[in-house]
């Protein structure tokens, strides 16, 4: 299967305007959150939420926000596994390596994504249409081995399976293109 | 006051320190990295002051034990110098160095370890770690040197001591921790022309200052 | 304390429930109860309820279909139970309702009044027509306190607990001095569920008199052991009980505040504890002056970010406090100096979720379950080579090969057991010799393993010893903080022996510089993420040294599982001539044709993921897996076939 590189790709100014609308937007959210070192962590995770990863800026902002350091707010961010400083892909892969997992042979899995998507896991396509990310335990284990698609979890996964996810989203994006076309 | 026995000596010293204050004010060494004396509480991450005290069944880190009437304390038995030998190994095993290059006047802290525990500066038997980090980083005043640094601490705790926004952080976490500055300021707005705390308290030689830094330093107390 | 002032003013909302419940009885339309937590969604529990939802209204069947928790029957997900009460059955159970077999359902039972016996696990109550579940080992065996109502109510629906008896412990609590409930938490020996096993009722008592306002109560979710899923599953499943006990609890020592600290990587359970919290305080059962009580407490959620490291309490309270989560010295303890500075419990979801039963029947009916030392239940979640994985609670004391080959049905496949991983990467893992050891605190860590947070993997002939240390120390090397010396450098060294030593790279010395290393990191650590990150390696040294010693002196894996020393292979005298399955199933084409016509793989290309032997068709069987590798025969790609390749 081949991934479609096409009208996708950003240029520098789409970028540009993409971070100055979520710094609006982040300037805008922070009033919400008092003033109170304890909000940092709900804070970062709540820009995540929203704009699935925390820029640079995003940092300095909360860090003036709190009246903390930038660097305060970064060594906080950089400890915990849930934050992301890049964008990930629109789809994200996330396969579960928890000890069921493991046993079921969930690295198996793993390297499927990989090898079909040529990256490793905490990488995005070139196209950002897709990431992977290995996980501790999403709490699935009696249906190991577990991969999260974009929130679906999927038991039971087989190398066969993966072929089958990656089909779903081309036949999906196949309608959406025939969809956009017809209109 | 309060008295206590140190390898069967009697010391004296005052309620509230730690075993290992006590120890060091009245002469009697024990291998630390992390340890500050003003500091509340002790950040106990090197693992090298450990002491056995008579009533512990193992040995215990002497900057988290508070002194007591008639404690009783060991420095230097097999359990303690096993523990000890392990953790500068450890430590040794991230750090490669040569006495003979030590960037630091006198040679460092880890020097001075080596040779009271009468060990070598290597890490053996157990093999250096590859780390994927630079071999020099640019903190804006300073350049950090990620394999001579034990990530003792004591930069991120003098920082924020003397500032009050500290600039120094840990980032990362585990095997990959480093220490860390982050922001988009203006070099000129930083206190850290004058201070410099973080690279005087540094154990190891892992933070210098910029040649052109020192020169504003000292011309500019 | 006015005289039973909560029960007063508790009687009407207690009565509202129980008429809400009758009411829905008295309807006499079938009721479809269907799982929908985590695992229940991941087994199809959606596109179930939708099939549910279409062929009911096609047909124009009035029926109600209720959401319930995880019920821990985990094998048998989509798990559905149908209330017919004009078909003559009792409530049955059924087990992996697909949406084809939701459509038969409705047709068959709903419609036509037969049961359809093949996809019935049980009857949920005595009768004479359908065995019920209650007589299987799976469900006799259990003894459920904590998870008494998970999967039987609407986790959304706060009347459904209390029509069940819910909150009612809250209520004996606020109408007595809080020094009588934390006598008779004393009193029953709770310890605590979290790991370590201490007693709740001394920590409740210590926090009480500790000096400070300002009390805090945590109740710890951060369930972070990679195989444990129990906490999740009570947050889902039945929120208000554990909120009932948080309630107690902070009456008991005097706090006003709480949290519920719970794993951003658990959506359902966070959205569940946040609806439950919202529905109590509508009833005045949590917020300002609780049923009318001087009693107020503040319930608040905080979402743990992905570090394994704040399950230990006092980096679960830097975090808290938005630092990093590296944990402190102790002493001081948190009951002394917690959160803020203050004062602080931090109690496990399921040692908080034990306390209302308490509270209701005694402790003395508590001290009937389980041991003398350890009272009570204990949970599980009981997961790897087993027929029937799910969460069991069973009562303390139940030995090993009770809880694996009784309740949770063996081991499948017509394989040995070899080894169960018990407390996950703080665990160990006990052979078959100790499939007698009675599951309780003290016992399970004489055996080297521990209590832990209650993973539970069982372990059959194909797996590998030491590659499941190196899993362990692995995931803890990981998840070090990174602030101590022997965890930060010490996790990293166990860990790349272990790795050499599965690749075939293993030398002399090697097992006994894991010995002395893992000693040194047991003492040497800061906290308890390190004193115990060394356990795996040393039990599994310990009960299966023979095995490190075949991967170091024979590079060869007995398990067959370590991927570097191990090799596929075709037996060419089974393999068919012009059979092609395995080909198309290769992820790497490296299954070429021979000259004979049969098969047979380039071990250059092979990434040894086995799927040519799961496809070759069980007639020929003729794929086999060997170690080491250098025992597969040597099969030459003709060089043409390697030229059309390129």
């Amino acid at each position: 299967m081949a991934f479609h590189n096409d009208g996708i790709d950003m240029t520098a100014s789409d970028l540009d305007q993409e971070e100055r609308a979520m710094i609006q937007e982040i300037k805008r959210s922070l009033s919400k959150f008092k003033k109170h070192r304890g909000n940092l962590i709900p804070i970062l995770q709540s820009i995540q939420e929203k704009h699935s990863y925390l820029a640079s800026a995003a940092m300095e902002m909360v860090a003036s926000h709190l009246d903390i350091s930038p660097s305060e707010v970064y060594g906080v961010a950089t400890f915990y596994n849930q934050f992301r400083f890049h964008p990930p892909g629109r789809n994200q892969i996330k396969v579960c390596l928890g000890t069921a997992c493991h046993v079921a042979g969930g690295d198996i899995i793993l390297e499927n994504f990989e090898r079909k998507l040529g990256i490793k896991d905490g990488e995005t396509t070139a196209d950002r249409e897709y990431s992977i990310e290995r996980v501790a335990c999403v709490g699935c284990c009696a249906l190991a081995p577990v991969a999260v698609i974009n929130d679906n979890v999927q038991g039971y996964m087989q190398p066969s399976k993966v072929e089958g996810i990656f089909l779903q989203f081309q036949i999906e994006r196949e309608r959406e293109e025939r969809d956009k076309a017809s209109e | 006051m309060i008295k206590l026995i140190v390898d069967e000596k009697e010391i004296e010293t005052e309620e509230g320190r730690s075993v290992l204050q006590a120890c060091l004010e009245n002469g009697i060494f024990i291998p630390n990295l992390c340890f500050i004396k003003t500091r509340q509480q002790p950040h106990a991450s090197c693992r090298l002051c450990f002491v056995e005290i008579e009533g512990f069944d193992r040995p215990v880190t002497s900057c988290t034990e508070k002194v007591r009437e008639g404690l009783v304390v060991r420095t230097d038995t097999p359990p303690v110098r096993r523990l000890q030998r392990m953790a500068f190994k450890l430590l040794m095993s991230g750090h490669p160095c040569e006495a003979k290059v030590c960037p630091v006047k006198g040679g460092c802290q880890l020097i001075r370890t080596a040779k009271y525990l009468k060990v070598g500066l290597n890490p053996k038997p157990l093999e250096f770690l590859e780390r994927e980090v630079e071999e020099e980083v640019d903190l804006t005043f300073f350049t950090y040197y990620p394999f001579r640094c034990v990530l003792c601490g004591k930069c991120v705790y003098v920082c924020r001591e003397k500032n009050e926004h500290n600039l120094l952080t840990f980032a990362q976490r585990g095997f990959d921790t480093v220490i860390g500055f982050f922001g988009d300021i203006d070099p000129t707005d930083l206190p850290c022309h004058t201070c410099l705390a973080c690279a005087t308290i540094c154990p190891t030689g892992a933070l210098i200052p910029k040649p052109e830094l020192t020169r504003e330093a000292k011309s500019n107390p | 304390m006015s005289e039973q002032k909560a029960k007063k003013r508790f009687a009407p909302i207690q009565s509202e429930s129980k008429h809400r419940m009758e009411e829905q009885k008295r309807e006499s339309i079938p009721t479809i109860f269907l799982v929908m937590s985590t695992c229940g969604l991941a087994s199809g529990a959606a596109e179930t309820k939708q099939a549910f939802e279409e062929a009911l209204s096609e047909k124009s069947i009035a029926a109600r279909i209720v959401p319930v928790g995880c019920i821990g029957h985990c094998y048998a997900e989509p798990l559905v139970i149908i209330d017919h009460p004009t078909a003559g059955f009792p409530p049955i159970c059924y087990y992996q309702i697909n949406a084809d077999r939701a459509r038969i359902l409705v047709r068959s039972y709903l419609e036509g009044g037969d049961p359809v016996l093949k996809y019935v696990l049980g009857a949920m109550e005595e009768n004479d027509l359908i065995p019920a579940v209650m007589d299987f080992p799976r469900f006799s065996l259990e003894q459920r306190l904590v998870m008494e109502h998970c999967g039987l109510i609407d986790p959304d629906d706060i009347h459904q607990y209390i029509a069940r008896g819910g909150y009612s412990g809250l209520v004996k609590a606020l109408d007595s001095d809080p020094e009588e409930v934390i006598n008779l938490i004393e009193e029953s020996g709770l310890r605590g569920r979290g790991g370590a096993g201490f007693p709740s009722g001394r920590k409740w008592r210590i926090a009480r008199t500790a000096e400070g306002d300002g009390k805090f109560v945590i109740c710890n979710g951060d369930e972070g052991d990679p195989g444990a899923y129990m906490d999740r599953t009570i947050l889902e499943s039945n929120p208000h009980q554990l909120l009932e006990g948080l309630a107690i609890c902070a009456h008991a020592v005097g706090a006003n505040q709480s949290i519920v600290y719970v794993r951003a990587e658990y959506p359902l359970a966070v959205k569940a504890i946040q609806k439950a919290i919202k529905s109590a305080k509508e009833l005045s059962l949590l917020g300002p002056s609780i049923l009318g009580t001087s009693f107020s407490l503040e319930v608040s959620v905080f979402q743990g970010s992905g570090a394994f490291v704040c399950g230990e309490e006092t980096a679960l309270i830097q975090s808290i406090e938005g630092k990093r989560g590296m944990p402190q010295h102790r002493p001081p303890f948190p009951v002394e100096k917690g959160l803020w500075g203050r004062p602080t419990v931090v109690n496990n979801v399921k040692t908080l979720s034990a306390v209302p039963p308490i509270m209701v029947r005694g402790a003395e009916w508590f001290r009937t379950i389980g041991t003398e030392r350890s009272p009570g239940t204990a949970i599980f979640s009981v997961v790897g080579n087993v027929k029937h994985p799910g969460l069991v609670e069973i009562a303390m004391g139940t030995s090993l090969r009770t809880l694996i080959f009784d309740v949770c049905g063996g081991i499948p496949n017509k394989k040995e057991f070899k080894a169960v991983q018990i407390g996950g990467p703080s665990g160990g893992c006990l052979p078959a010799s100790f499939l007698d050891t009675p599951i309780d605190f003290d016992s399970l860590t004489q055996a080297g393993a521990m209590m832990g947070s209650g993973g539970m993997v069982v372990m059959d002939e194909d797996s590998c010893m030491v590659d499941v240390s190196r899993y362990f120390l692995d995931f803890t090397q990981k998840e070090s903080c990174g602030k101590c010396t022997f965890c930060r450098m010490g996790t990293k060294h166990l860990l790349n022996i272990l790795q050499r030593i599965t690749k075939g790279e293993g030398r002399d010395g090697d097992l006994e510089l894991l010995e002395t290393l893992s000693k040194d990191i047991k003492d040497g650590s800061l906290c308890g993420l390190g004193k115990t990150a060394p356990n795996p390696v040393l039990t599994s040294l310990k009960y299966f040294r023979e095995e490190y010693e075949a991967h170091i002196n024979e590079k060869r894996c007995p398990a067959l599982k370590c991927r570097a020393l191990t090799a596929f292979y075709i037996d060419l005298e089974k393999c068919a001539r012009g059979c092609e399955v395995c080909v198309g199933c290769c992820p790497v084409d490296a299954i070429f044709t021979t000259k004979g016509r049969k098969k047979a793989i380039d071990q250059e290309l092979c990434v040894k993921c086995g799927e040519c032997r799961v496809a070759c068709p069980p007639e020929y069987d003729a794929v086999f897996k060997v170690s080491p590798p250098e025992l597969a025969p040597v099969i030459e790609r003709p060089p043409e076939d390697i030229k059309e390749k390129k």
